[in-house]
């Protein structure tokens, strides 16, 4: 059985009082351990999905699955503890008036964790952040350092699965080198699940073990790793984005 | 001296207090180089410097009559800013008036804004009904021009300081519940509350902690600006004899009673005219001052 | 022939927390090519690209030892003689059309209020003209975007139009910053084709401002990779791979490749001494 399941999911956003189908019947499985990635253009859904996995996007229909249990909706505590998220823009996500250590503790005190002032030490340990980075605001932070700020904080519950939501497409090159290095290292030590969206072929490849191409809100294909690496693709559309990449080659 | 500068504009703090003291000290360094807003900021301090050591500062009794001395111009030996109808020295009446002034002030700073919040984040992070409902009772309480709800409130509750703060209060929370539900939808929908809805924090935990933070920087410039209306407002009730009542020297009454004498005695009504409008022009160049240090907007970087 | 030559230029902004130079004296000449200026953010490279059209506001300065373009001094000009410059002889296409379009204005009158005002065109003529830049970057229905708001142009339509705006009065020089980098992939190479295209056949000078060096060589003869507000290498696009300076090969590396090992990215090494 697999950790994730999405079965013909569909969200609809109501925009200007006209119906807006943002997903349209998507399924896919994700096992423990896996790292799955979502890929496609801007509007074709991808960020959605995890949106609606979260509860922050208005499910229309099909089911969500964890470890075989339907969510509950509101999603509650114990979904906390299993799922957390990272944003795309390091810039939006964290609190801009509260210190790095509020927006770490705060997931603590919200589940009545003790053993503050240690676990939120460890935790920018964990992601490789200075200790005198504790008591500083966000804007005192570049991107990068941000990012790993959000990423701590997604951590604090240790949760099994995270989901990744263009987690650095906002950075510089070299800085997202090392939060992708930095994510892959978490994965292996903590047996993390990711569930993981881009628009950028190279990172997915990168990442993940198995892609699933979207455009306009539908599932286009599913592919593993190496059918990707080959060119294996049956699709046109998943080959013209492909070949849009093509810079992005080993051997380019 | 240095050592505590340094200690506030250490990058890397080492406690929470030191960081938020550190950014109190930053937007302090930007208030001062606003000029104006440091002459709001004296005239506002000396207001309440003045009120705390009112009994002690007064040359004569501010309530006592002496009618042998009565309508002396300013500048009689003895009486600075002269004295009025009942021969009292209108410079001890204007001390000992700061302190009704300020008494009013603080106490409808402390109610409305906080009320107004309230409503107002509520109203904004929930949406849906609870936002009808809320922002319609509001659209209400706005409907009515400030000084006609205040007088109609007072005229039923009878007339004093007590109800009249009360009157204010309730005349002046609409505009910050406005100001605040604004504020809210534009930070509701932002990655930093979804981060926060995601760990399972309750409603009341994010618009505690998370939604009013980003709120209080508006509110605080919006309350500010409006203390000087707040000092007219309560200085009409005073003109009008229904706020505070004689012999109490409010700045409002104390022109009322001048009113009798504006062109023979010109200084009766005229010094606490200037005390108001001094204090109201104090409060509306701090209030600038402000918005531009407060602004979330441009304290992004 | 020189278009345009930059000497020691530095740009610096007076902040709360001191002076912070965002260009430190940068030199480089252009002539009728077409130049890539590369670098991560905050590498001065977009302000190098501001500087030339002397669009520093202040708290920022633009200080440099020579700046010429086609014979006019540019630090020396006066602001009247700039406004002149721009658009007619230097024009700049930025990252987002969202945030250079005139939300509350048509398409088609934005992009026909420079060639009346300025050109003195009469109605006719100047809907004409407009239609041929919207045609010239391959719109395919061009009356109907010059109808349509800027918030109905999707982000690529949006780039073409911006693009058509900036070439309709025929410049010598385009400064295009980051003019892809909101696009998606598969419209991204459509827009910059289109560019290349106009480019080259008008036989414009082109500073190309990107953060993405493996772009800028496909599209540029010449690179200049910037490092916190120096040039650290010059070197032409076709020699990137034969690039020298560890500083280039790192940003080269640090990307993630289809097919490639699954091992750590190399990170890249930040070395202060490259900045002196």
């Amino acid at each position: 059985m697999a950790l994730i399941e999405i079965e013909n999911l569909s969200v609809t956003f109501t925009a200007k009082g006209r119906p807006v189908r943002a997903v349209k019947g998507v399924s896919l499985a994700v096992e423990q351990g896996e790292s799955y990635g979502l890929v496609g253009e801007s509007g074709s859904g991808k960020s959605t999905i995890l949106r609606a996995i979260c509860g922050l996007a208005p499910v229309s229909g099909g089911t969500i699955r964890i470890g075989g249990q339907p969510l509950p909706s509101p999603r509650g505590a114990d979904f906390s503890r299993r799922v957390q998220m990272v944003f795309q823009d390091p810039y939006a996500s964290l609190h801009p008036r509260h210190t790095i250590d509020r927006t770490l503790s705060e997931p603590l005190a919200i589940h009545g964790i003790g053993n503050t002032d240690q676990r939120v030490t460890q935790a920018l340990k964990d992601v490789g952040l200075p200790p005198n980075f504790r008591f500083r605001f966000p804007h005192q932070l570049s991107g990068g350092q941000r990012q790993r700020v959000a990423i701590a904080r997604a951590l604090m519950l240790e949760p099994s699965i995270l989901l990744l939501d263009e987690p650095t497409s906002a950075l510089d090159a070299s800085v997202q080198a090392e939060t992708l290095n930095l994510l892959n290292r978490l994965c292996a030590e903590r047996g993390l699940t990711f569930l993981m969206v881009s628009h950028d072929l190279a990172v997915i490849d990168h990442m993940c073990d198995r892609i699933l191409v979207m455009q306009h809100g539908q599932a286009v294909e599913e592919l593993p790793r190496e059918a990707l690496a080959k060119a294996e693709m049956k699709t046109d559309y998943a080959r013209s984005l492909f070949a849009a990449s093509a810079d992005r080659m080993l051997d380019a | 001296m240095t050592t505590l500068v340094d200690w506030l504009r250490d990058p890397s703090p080492t406690s929470r207090r030191q960081a938020r003291l550190g950014q109190s000290y930053l937007a302090w360094l930007r208030l001062k180089r606003n000029h104006l807003a440091m002459i709001g900021l004296a005239i506002v301090a000396l207001l309440v410097i003045v009120a705390a050591l009112a009994p002690w500062i007064t040359p004569h009794d501010p309530i006592t009559q002496n009618l042998r001395e009565r309508l002396q111009p300013p500048l009689t030996a003895g009486h600075i800013l002269g004295t009025d109808d009942f021969g009292r020295d209108i410079l001890s009446r204007l001390i000992m008036g700061s302190r009704i002034t300020l008494f009013i002030i603080a106490l409808v700073a402390v109610t409305a804004p906080v009320f107004g919040l309230l409503v107002g984040t509520v109203a904004g992070y929930f949406g849906g009904w609870t936002d009808e409902i809320l922002m319609r009772i509001t659209d209400i309480f706005l409907a009515f021009p400030k000084l006609i709800l205040a007088l109609a409130l007072v005229a039923v509750l009878g007339p004093g300081m007590e109800n009249a703060v009360l009157a204010i209060a309730i005349t002046s929370w609409p505009p910050y519940a406005r100001v605040a539900r604004a504020e809210t939808l534009t930070v509701r929908n932002s990655d930093y509350i979804a981060a926060v809805r995601l760990q399972g924090a309750s409603a009341a935990r994010i618009i505690w902690g998370h939604i009013m933070p980003m709120c209080i920087p508006s509110v605080i410039i919006r309350v500010t600006l409006d203390m000087a209306g707040v000092i007219l407002i309560a200085a009409g009730l005073g003109f009008l004899g229904l706020g505070v009542q004689p012999p109490m020297p409010e700045w409002g009454a104390m022109i009322s009673a001048g009113r009798k004498y504006l062109f023979e005695q010109w200084w009766v009504a005229t010094m606490p005219g200037m005390a108001i409008f001094i204090v109201s022009l104090g409060f509306n160049l701090l209030g600038d001052g402000l918005r531009d240090v407060l602004d979330p907007r441009n304290s992004g970087k | 022939m020189t278009l345009l030559s930059v000497e020691n230029l530095r740009v610096t902004f007076d902040t709360e927390a001191g002076v912070v130079e965002a260009v430190r004296g940068v030199s480089f000449s252009l002539g009728r090519e077409r130049l890539g200026i590369v670098g991560e953010s905050g590498s001065g490279k977009t302000q190098t690209g501001r500087s030339v059209l002397r669009l520093i506001r202040p708290p920022g300065r633009i200080e440099a030892d020579r700046m010429n373009f086609d014979g006019i001094d540019l630090i020396k000009a006066s602001e009247r003689d700039m406004r002149a410059l721009r658009g007619p002889r230097i024009a700049m296409v930025m990252q987002d059309p969202k945030y250079s379009l005139n939300p509350v204005m048509r398409v088609g009158q934005q992009l026909m209020e420079g060639l009346r005002r300025r050109d003195g065109m009469g109605k006719k003529e100047a809907h004409a003209k407009a239609i041929e830049a919207l045609a010239a970057v391959q719109i395919r229905d061009p009356e109907r975007v010059m109808d349509a708001w800027p918030h109905e142009l999707s982000g690529g339509m949006g780039q073409r139009v911006m693009i058509a705006m900036m070439l309709i009065p025929n410049p010598d020089l385009l400064i295009a910053d980051e003019p892809t980098s909101a696009l998606d992939v598969t419209v991204q190479a459509e827009v910059l084709s289109i560019l290349d295209n106009l480019v080259r056949t008008r036989g414009m000078g082109l500073i190309f401002i990107s953060h993405d060096l493996r772009l800028v060589s496909r599209f540029c003869d010449r690179v200049l990779v910037m490092f916190k507000g120096k040039v650290v290498e010059e070197l032409p696009a076709r020699d990137l791979m034969k690039a020298q300076h560890p500083y280039t090969q790192g940003l080269l590396n640090c990307l993630p490749r289809i097919g490639g090992p699954r091992e750590p990215l190399p990170a890249l090494d930040r070395n202060a001494d490259w900045a002196r």
